[in-house]
C-alpha cells in the first residue's frame, strides 16, 4: 500500500518535522518496500501481511507507530447524525451486512474541481481522481480504512437491498465488463435490478458522474468470506474488495459516512440530506470479546520480563483495553483488530512494539534423537557418482502433456487439474522424458559429452486415485570418455561405460536379460537384480523417443528403484590366502547366440577346484576366419589354494574339466 | 687419499662440468683411462716403487680408479637423461577428466542440514502429494482464510494437491513422534507461480524445535548462528514481524546483502492451534519453526541471477559446481 509520509505525520501529534519512521514501521511489521521522494513529500510502499486489515488506511498505520511514539494519535473531524433514522429504505440481508449507513445527498454540485489536496493525495497513493465527491470517498477511505460507494439516487429506482443475486441475474459495471451473477453472490440492487456487486464494483448505470444532482452514499460492513467469493469468483480485486475480505472496521461505516460529509461541507454548501442507518445487534462477533493472557504468558513465549507497565501501555496504544488482575491480564479486543484471536496474538503485539531485535539470541544445540533420518537415501550413490564424472540434474516434476503417453498407460497418469501451461501438466511417470530432455536441451547447446542423473520422484495414479510417489536415481551417458583426452585416446561411450558405473556404485547387482521395459531399445536392455529382486533397468533409449526430443547422439539410460536397493550392510572377512595364483586363458569358439553369462554362470555354478575367479577377458566377432556365427571368446581363470602352492598339473587338471564342460555343454571349439 | 688423487679428481670433477654430449665424456674417459690415459699410465708407474709401497698404492689407485670411472658413469647418466625419450611432458593433458558435480540446490541443502544436524536437528521426509489437511487445516489456514492466497496451489484431484510447503511434513511428524521434537525437512514445493523471481517448482527447508520451555530467544539463537555459519561471516540481521497461520508471533529475517535487506526466512513460535491440531498439549510444550527458500539462499550465495539456471540443467553451469558437496 502506497501512503503519503506527511499525510501519515498528521495523525500523530508532537511528532518532529523531519523524522522518518521507516525503521520504525518495519521494525513493527509494516514493511516498508521502497520509498520514493516527490517534491517535500515521501511516498512509501508498505507490504501489508493479510492479517494486518486494520492497516489498509493511514489513521491505522498512525495507530500503530502511536504504541511507539507514545502518543495518542489524533483522529480526523466527522460529523456526527445524531438523529439516526431508522428509514424504511433499508432492505438488508444481515448475513451480508451487520452494520449498514446510507447517506442521501439532494442538490449538490458535482461538477466541483476536486480540492487540491485531496487530488495530490490520492495521486501520491497511486488513486486515480474521478469527480468531486468520488475523490472524497476515496480519500476518506485511504484515510480511515472504510471503502464507500456512491449510486447516482436519479438513476437507482426505489429502495436499497442488500441481497443475494438470482441466478441469472446481469449488469455491466464501472470497469464495461458485463457480469453473470447468481445465487450466492451478495449485491445491493433497487427495486428492479442489481446496482453494485457487493463491496467489489458498482454498475455503470447508476454510477456517479459530474453531472449527478442526487447522490446515495453507501458506507457498510460486509462479510468478509462472502467479498472474498465475489472477488475470487469474478477475478476481480479492487480497493473496496481488497478491504472488505480482509475485514473493514464494523463499527467506523457512521463514522467514515460523517467524515466525508464533513469534508464536503467545507467545500461546498449541503442543505439537503438524510442519513440512514441499520445494525444488527451484535454486528460481528470479535468486538468486545476479551481475552485473558496468563502472567507468565509473555515471558515463557518471548524468554525476556517485560514489565507489566509496558505491556498495558503497549495494548491501550494499539487500542486495546487490558486490564491487570490476579490471574493475568484481560484484554478487551476493539472492533478494528479481527486478528486478534488468542493470548498468542496479543503477545506478539507487545513483542513488535518492544522490538524483535531487541531479544538476546540463545543457541540451544540439544539432540534429542528420537527420530530416523529419513532423506538421505540417496546421498551415497551420488556423491559415488560424481566421482565417477556425472552432473547432477534437477528437473521439474511435471512434464509436457501427451509426452509419456507411449510407455505410461493412461489410467496411471496423474495430471494436474490446474496446470501453469500445457508444458507442465502431467507429473512424470518415470524418470525417462526429464532425462531426455536434458540431455536433448544439452545437445541444443553443443554439450555433446553427457553423464548426468537425477534423484527425484515418479508418480503413478494407482486405480483407488492415490499417487504412488517412487524416489527414483537415474541417468543417462552420451558421447566420448572424457574430452580433455587426446585424439587417439578418446572413446565413445558405450552400454558398458553404464554398466561399470553402476557396477562401481552397486558392486553386488547382476545385470540380466529381458527386462521388458517399454522405454528402453529390446535389443540393448538389462534389468538390473540385487538377491534376485529387481532394482532397476538400463540401456538404450527406444527409437520413438530419439525422435520425439529430436536427439541424433547415441544415449545410455539407467534408472535404480532406491528404495528396493538393500545396502551392503553385514560383511564377514575371509581369509586372505598367502600362496600364490595360476592365471590360466581359454580361448574358445561358440555359437554366437550364446551370451557371455551363460558361459559363466556355467562354469562358477559348477565350483571347480582351487578357481577362485573366471572372467571374459576377450571376444571377437566376424573374423574372416572365424565360421559364420560363431564367435571367439578368451575366459581368464584365476586358481589358488588356501593351504599350499598349487602345481600345474593340479590346475591342468581342473582345465581340462572346465574344457569338457564347455565341449559338451556349449559345443565350444578350443581355439589354440 | 693422496694429495695428487684429490686434485686428479676435482680436476675431472671440473672437467665433467663443462661436458655437453656423450661424445665428451668419452674423450674425458680415454684422457684418463684409455690405453695411455693418466690413470693407465699410473697403474704403469707401480713397478718403479719401492716394494713395501707397492701394495699400499696399488690399493690407493683402485679406489681413485672406481671414483673415476663412477663419476663418469654418472655425468654419462645424466646427458643421456636429458638427451632421452623418456622425458614427461607433464604439461600436456591429463586422463579421463571426469567433472562430476552435485546441483546447487543440493549442494546448499547439503549444507543447511550439516549445520542444522550440529544444533541438534534431524533430517525427515514426506510426501509431496498431500491433502489438504496436512498441508493447510491442520497448519491453522481455513478454507476461507486470505493466507490461502500465498499458496497458488496446484492440484491433482478434488482432494488431493501438491504440497506448497513443506510443513506437511512437520505435522504428520508431530502426529507420529508427538513433542518433544526437533526436525529438518528439506524438500521440493509448488506453487503455481511462474516469472524470472518465481518457479512453479522449488526446494525449501523448514526446521521445528518442540520442546520444554522453548522461547523466541532460542529461535533467534539457532537462525542467527545458522546464517552466520552458512554465509560463512557475520552478516547484517534483522527480524521483522510477519504473519504466517501456523506461528504467532510469526517473523521475517532479513539480512543486510550489497547494502539492501533481502527476505531470507520466515519463522515464529508454533501457533497453539497447530499443537492443539496435532495433539500436543500446549500447557506443557512450546516450539518454534522455521522456513526457507533453498534455491534464494543458492542465489545469494553464488552469485546466480536468473532462478531458472536450477532447472534448464547445461552443464556448463552445472559443471562449475564441482568440488562442492
Amino acid at each position: 500500500m502506497k501512503i503519503s509520509l506527511n499525510w501519515l505525520k498528521e495523525y500523530i501529534p508532537n511528532i518532529k518535522k523531519n523524522d522518518i519512521f521507516i525503521e520504525e514501521l518495519t521494525s513493527l511489521g509494516l514493511e516498508v518496500s521502497s520509498e520514493v521522494k516527490v517534491k517535500k513529500d515521501t511516498v512509501i510502499d508498505i507490504d501489508m501481511t493479510p492479517n494486518r486489515a486494520d492497516c489498509l488506511s493511514i489513521i491505522g498505520i498512525a495507530r500503530d507507530l502511536s504504541a511507539i511514539y507514545k502518543n495518542k494519535i489524533a483522529y480526523p473531524k466527522a460529523i456526527k447524525f445524531l438523529k439516526l433514522k431508522h428509514s424504511n429504505i433499508l432492505a438488508i440481508d444481515k448475513k451480508i451486512s451487520s452494520s449498514y449507513s446510507a447517506l442521501i445527498i439532494k442538490n449538490i454540485d458535482n461538477s466541483l474541481k476536486t480540492p487540491f489536496f485531496i487530488k495530490n493525495r490520492l495521486d501520491m497513493c497511486g488513486l486515480k481522481t474521478i469527480n468531486f465527491v468520488v475523490d472524497v470517498l476515496n480519500y476518506v477511505m485511504l484515510e480511515n480504512g472504510q471503502p464507500m460507494h456512491a449510486f447516482d439516487h436519479d438513476k437507482f429506482n426505489g429502495n436499497i437491498k442488500v441481497r443475494f443475486a438470482k441466478n441469472n441475474e446481469k449488469m455491466t459495471a464501472l470497469d464495461g465488463q458485463n457480469y453473470t451473477l447468481m445465487k450466492d453472490i451478495p449485491v445491493i440492487a433497487d427495486d428492479k435490478k442489481p446496482q453494485a456487486i457487493a463491496g467489489v464494483i458498482g454498475s455503470e448505470e447508476s454510477s456517479v458522474t459530474d453531472k449527478t444532482k442526487n447522490i446515495i452514499i453507501e458506507s457498510a460492513y460486509f462479510t468478509p468470506n462472502l467479498i472474498r467469493r465475489s472477488s475470487k469468483h469474478f477475478r476481480l480485486q479492487t480497493d473496496a474488495s481488497y478491504r472488505f475480505e480482509r475485514g473493514v472496521d464494523p463499527l467506523i461505516n457512521k463514522y467514515a459516512i460523517g467524515r466525508v460529509l464533513a469534508i464536503l461541507t467545507e467545500h461546498t454548501s449541503i442543505e439537503d440530506f438524510s442519513f440512514n442507518h441499520l445494525s444488527a445487534p451484535k454486528v460481528a462477533k470479535h468486538i468486545n470479546r476479551s481475552i485473558l493472557v496468563k502472567p507468565n504468558l509473555f515471558e515463557s513465549s518471548l524468554g525476556i520480563k517485560i514489565s507489566d507497565k509496558f505491556i498495558l501501555q503497549t495494548l491501550s496504544y494499539l487500542g486495546f483495553n487490558p486490564k491487570k488482575s490476579k490471574k493475568g491480564f484481560s484484554v478487551t479486543i476493539p472492533s478494528h483488530r479481527f486478528d486478534i484471536g488468542i493470548a498468542q496474538d496479543l503477545v506478539e503485539e507487545v513483542a513488535r512494539v518492544y522490538g524483535y531485535n531487541n531479544f538476546k539470541p540463545i543457541l540451544a544445540t540439544n539432540s534429542l534423537n528420537n527420530i530416523k533420518d529419513s532423506t538421505n537415501q540417496f546421498d551415497g550413490y551420488s556423491d559415488l557418482l560424481v566421482a565417477r564424472g556425472y552432473n547432477e540434474i534437477i528437473s521439474f516434476s511435471f512434464i509436457p502433456k501427451g509426452d509419456q503417453s507411449n510407455h505410461v498407460p493412461k489410467t496411471k497418469i496423474a495430471s494436474l487439474v490446474n496446470p501453469i501451461s500445457e508444458d507442465k501438466a502431467e507429473l512424470r511417470g518415470s524418470m525417462i522424458n526429464s532425462i531426455l530432455n536434458t540431455c536433448a536441451y544439452n545437445f541444443s547447446r553443443k554439450n555433446n559429452n553427457l553423464r548426468i542423473f537425477e534423484s527425484g520422484k515418479t508418480y503413478i495414479k494407482h486405480r483407488d486415485k492415490s499417487i504412488i510417489e517412487e524416489n527414483i536415481l537415474a541417468g543417462a551417458i552420451s558421447g566420448i570418455n572424457s574430452e580433455s583426452n587426446l585424439k587417439n585416446e578418446q572413446v565413445k561411450l558405450s552400454f558398458f561405460d553404464i554398466k561399470g558405473d553402476l557396477l562401481s556404485i552397486l558392486p553386488d547387482v547382476s545385470f540380466e536379460v529381458n527386462a521388458d521395459i517399454k522405454y528402453i531399445r529390446k535389443a540393448c536392455q538389462a534389468v538390473i537384480k540385487q538377491n534376485n529382486k529387481i532394482i532397476g533397468y538400463c540401456g538404450e533409449p527406444e527409437k520413438s523417443l530419439y525422435s520425439q526430443y529430436s536427439i541424433k547422439n547415441q544415449i545410455f539410460y539407467f534408472e535404480l528403484m532406491i528404495d528396493k536397493i538393500t545396502p551392503i550392510s553385514s560383511l564377514k572377512y575371509k581369509k586372505i590366502s598367502i600362496f600364490p595364483k595360476i592365471r590360466r586363458d581359454l580361448t574358445i569358439l561358440i555359437d554366437d547366440e550364446l551370451i557371455a553369462s551363460d558361459i559363466i554362470d556355467a562354469v562358477q555354478r559348477k565350483s571347480f577346484n582351487y578357481m577362485i575367479t573366471s572372467k571374459i577377458s576377450d571376444i571377437f566377432y566376424n573374423k574372416s576366419n572365424l565360421d559364420i556365427g560363431n564367435k571367439s571368446m578368451t575366459i581368464e581363470f584365476v586358481f589358488q589354494d588356501k593351504s599350499s602352492t598349487l602345481r600345474d598339473d593340479q590346475v591342468n587338471d581342473e582345465m581340462e574339466k572346465i574344457v569338457l564342460l564347455l565341449k559338451n555343454k556349449f559345443k565350444a571349439i578350443v581355439r589354440s | 687419499m693422496p694429495k695428487d688423487h684429490t686434485s686428479l679428481i676435482s680436476d675431472l670433477e671440473e672437467k665433467l662440468k663443462e661436458c655437453s654430449s656423450s661424445h665428451d665424456i668419452a674423450n674425458i674417459k680415454s684422457q684418463y683411462l684409455g690405453k695411455s690415459g693418466i690413470i693407465t699410465n699410473k697403474f704403469g708407474s707401480l713397478k718403479d716403487a719401492a716394494l713395501d709401497e707397492r701394495k699400499e698404492l696399488g690399493r690407493s689407485l683402485n679406489i681413485l680408479k672406481t671414483q673415476i670411472q663412477n663419476l663418469i658413469a654418472a655425468k654419462l647418466i645424466e646427458i643421456q637423461d636429458v638427451k632421452n625419450d623418456n622425458k614427461v611432458d607433464i604439461t600436456l593433458p591429463g586422463k579421463n577428466i571426469s567433472t562430476g558435480s552435485k546441483h546447487p540446490v543440493s549442494i546448499t541443502i547439503n549444507g543447511i542440514t550439516s549445520i542444522l544436524a550440529k544444533y541438534g536437528f534431524t533430517s525427515v521426509s514426506g510426501v509431496e502429494v498431500e491433502d489438504e489437511f496436512h498441508n493447510f487445516e491442520a497448519l491453522n489456514i481455513p478454507e476461507t482464510h486470505p493466507a490461502r492466497d500465498m499458496h497458488d496451489t496446484f492440484y491433482v484431484s478434488d482432494d488431493k494437491l501438491l504440497r506448497t510447503h513443506t510443513s506437511s511434513v512437520q505435522i504428520r511428524s508431530m502426529l507420529s513422534n508427538k513433542a518433544p521434537l526437533k526436525i529438518m525437512t528439506p524438500g521440493k514445493v509448488y506453487r503455481c507461480d511462474s516469472d524470472p523471481t518465481h518457479s512453479p517448482m522449488f526446494h525449501q527447508i523448514e526446521g521445528l524445535y518442540i520442546d520444554k520451555n522453548v522461547n523466541f530467544c532460542h529461535l533467534k539463537g539457532v537462525l542467527i548462528s545458522f546464517i552466520t555459519e552458512f554465509f560463512g561471516k557475520d552478516m547484517e540481521i534483522r527480524f521483522r514481524p510477519s504473519y504466517f497461520p501456523f506461528t504467532e508471533p510469526s517473523a521475517e529475517l532479513d539480512i543486510k546483502f550489497k547494502g539492501k535487506w533481502l527476505e531470507v526466512l520466515g519463522c515464529g513460535m508454533v501457533h497453539p492451534n497447530v499443537l492443539s491440531n496435532v495433539k500436543i498439549d500446549t500447557k506443557k510444550y512450546s516450539g518454534f519453526a522455521f522456513g526457507l527458500g533453498i534455491e534464494r539462499l543458492a542465489m545469494l550465495k553464488y552469485d546466480i541471477v536468473d532462478l531458472r539456471m536450477f532447472y534448464e540443467n547445461d552443464i556448463s553451469f552445472l559443471s562449475q559446481f564441482k568440488g562442492l558437496k
